[in-house]
């Protein structure tokens, strides 16, 4: 045996113990394409953004918000998620980064399901991958553009290669032992496929907790379009009449919202408090009564006690065109 | 005297940075209400004003420039900073796949060393 062969014989035996526990699976795609999704997909325009060392946080980052449309550099990005202190980016400030530049970031439901529909749906995921193991954890970010699923590949932005193929098993057991962490970039008003109320509703609203509450209103005039029946989206956008200084359109906004559910408190409660600013006394004080009914012992309890009291506090009597109910 | 009022001031100032919803009062936040309908809160184990705290001496710490730390902490939601708070040091950093093939090359050497390979002869 040369020494090429019996270095090779040892990178072989290597790298099938590095894949241990993958090979006796069959193929991943096949099944979660399944008629729904086309066999195979690469989105040929995503943007590549070679990585410096360390760096892939801001590179796939970058290639994500390019993708959706947004003017961006990996340069410019280090400044706002690389933490030199761990040669490397941490999940929230990607998150956050992707908020700065104007974009909802969704988190993806941990699921490979959710991953396929996202790819196929036009959209590239920013995902989390465990490539080590033990001291060597090796935590990498790539970004998946498409799959072939009669090859069984999924294609990747990834570090210093603008397109890495990997085998369905391989991919997928280094994005479970990452915690399956997924994330798209969406413009305002664009909604993942099959998407989750709950997730999309947290992912929108830290847009406006961090004061980017205008770049929130299409996406949750979207949400309101696509979930006509949640009062959640149609509260979000009242909070935002309201923010601009429109009582009169948040008023309305409120009063939709508590009426998809009589039982939404912060509908009601929000309602109370603009109807008072209004001038509204009589409207203020009966809604403002049921919404403490309603949360009593609850997380809102402290903010619609703190509106009872200043409806309260104020004199009785109702301004020109209130409203009847 | 005089100083240790402008510090609880500046204290009570820095506190309230964290919530500019709070100043309005009664108004329930939509990332409020998004948190109360869909989700179990954990509010109760870390407050979000010292999670705010502690991330920003931990970016300080982990060699975050100064002129950025105060942007960095101002992009994180309340739940973001509570994730982080305490966890920096932990969480996963991505970083590039060299681990992969610092283990890889590590290997090699060992193979070497103990005689099973003969790839590093020709650099002596």
């Amino acid at each position: 045996m040369t020494a090429r062969t019996r270095a090779s014989a040892a990178l072989l035996g290597l790298v099938a113990l590095l894949s241990a526990g993958c090979a006796s699976r069959g193929p991943v795609l096949d099944p979660l394409v399944a008629g729904r999704h086309p066999s195979s997909i690469e989105l040929d325009g995503t943007p590549f953004f070679p990585q410096q060392q360390y760096q892939c946080g801001p590179a796939a980052l970058a290639t994500v918000l390019a993708a959706s449309g947004a003017a961006v550099t990996p340069e410019a990005l280090v400044a706002e998620v690389y933490l030199p202190g761990r040669r490397g980016s941490l999940q929230p400030e990607l998150t956050a980064a992707a908020r700065r530049h104007g974009r909802v970031p969704y988190v993806l439901p941990p699921d490979e399901d959710a991953l396929v529909a996202t790819v196929a749906a036009g959209l590239p995921v920013l995902l989390l991958q465990k490539l080590g193991a033990g001291p060597l954890p090796g935590w990498h970010y790539a970004v998946l553009v498409g799959y072939d699923a009669p090859r069984d590949r999924f294609v990747l932005r990834s570090g210093t290669e603008r397109r890495k193929e990997m085998s369905g098993p391989q991919f997928l057991a280094t994005w479970d032992r990452a915690g399956r962490w997924a994330l798209v970039a969406l413009l305002p008003g664009v909604l993942p496929p099959a998407a989750d109320f709950a997730r999309y509703m947290e992912a929108v609203a830290g847009l406006e907790a961090v004061g980017r509450g205008e770049t929130a209103a299409p996406a949750y005039a979207a949400a309101a379009r696509r979930w006509p029946a949640e009062p959640l989206p149609r509260l979000a956008l009242a909070n935002l009449d309201y923010a601009r200084g429109d009582l009169a359109a948040a008023e309305r906004g409120f009063h939709a919202a508590a009426q998809l559910d009589p039982q939404d408190a912060a509908a009601r409660n929000n309602r109370a408090e603009v109807l008072r600013q209004l001038g509204c006394m009589t409207a203020a004080r009966r809604e403002i009564e049921v919404a403490r009914a309603l949360a009593v012992g609850g997380p809102l309890a402290p903010a619609v006690e703190s509106t009872a009291r200043q409806i309260a506090e104020q004199a009785q009597g109702d301004a020109v065109g209130c409203p009847a109910d | 005297m005089s100083k240790r009022f402008v510090v609880y001031v500046l204290c009570l100032a820095v506190l309230n940075l964290g919530s500019p919803l709070a100043a309005q009062a009664g108004m329930v936040s939509t990332l409020q209400a998004v948190e109360a309908s869909t989700r179990v809160r954990d509010l109760a184990t870390v407050n979000a004003a010292l999670a705010r705290e502690e991330v920003r001496a931990q970016f300080a710490a982990l060699g975050v420039e100064p002129t950025q730390v105060e942007s960095r902490v101002a992009a994180l939601t309340d739940s973001e900073l509570r994730t982080l708070a305490g966890q920096m040091g932990e969480m996963p950093a991505g970083a590039d796949a060299l681990a992969v093939i610092g283990i890889v090359f590590l290997v090699l050497l060992i193979l070497e060393a103990v005689g099973v390979i003969d790839v590093f002869k020709k650099f002596p």
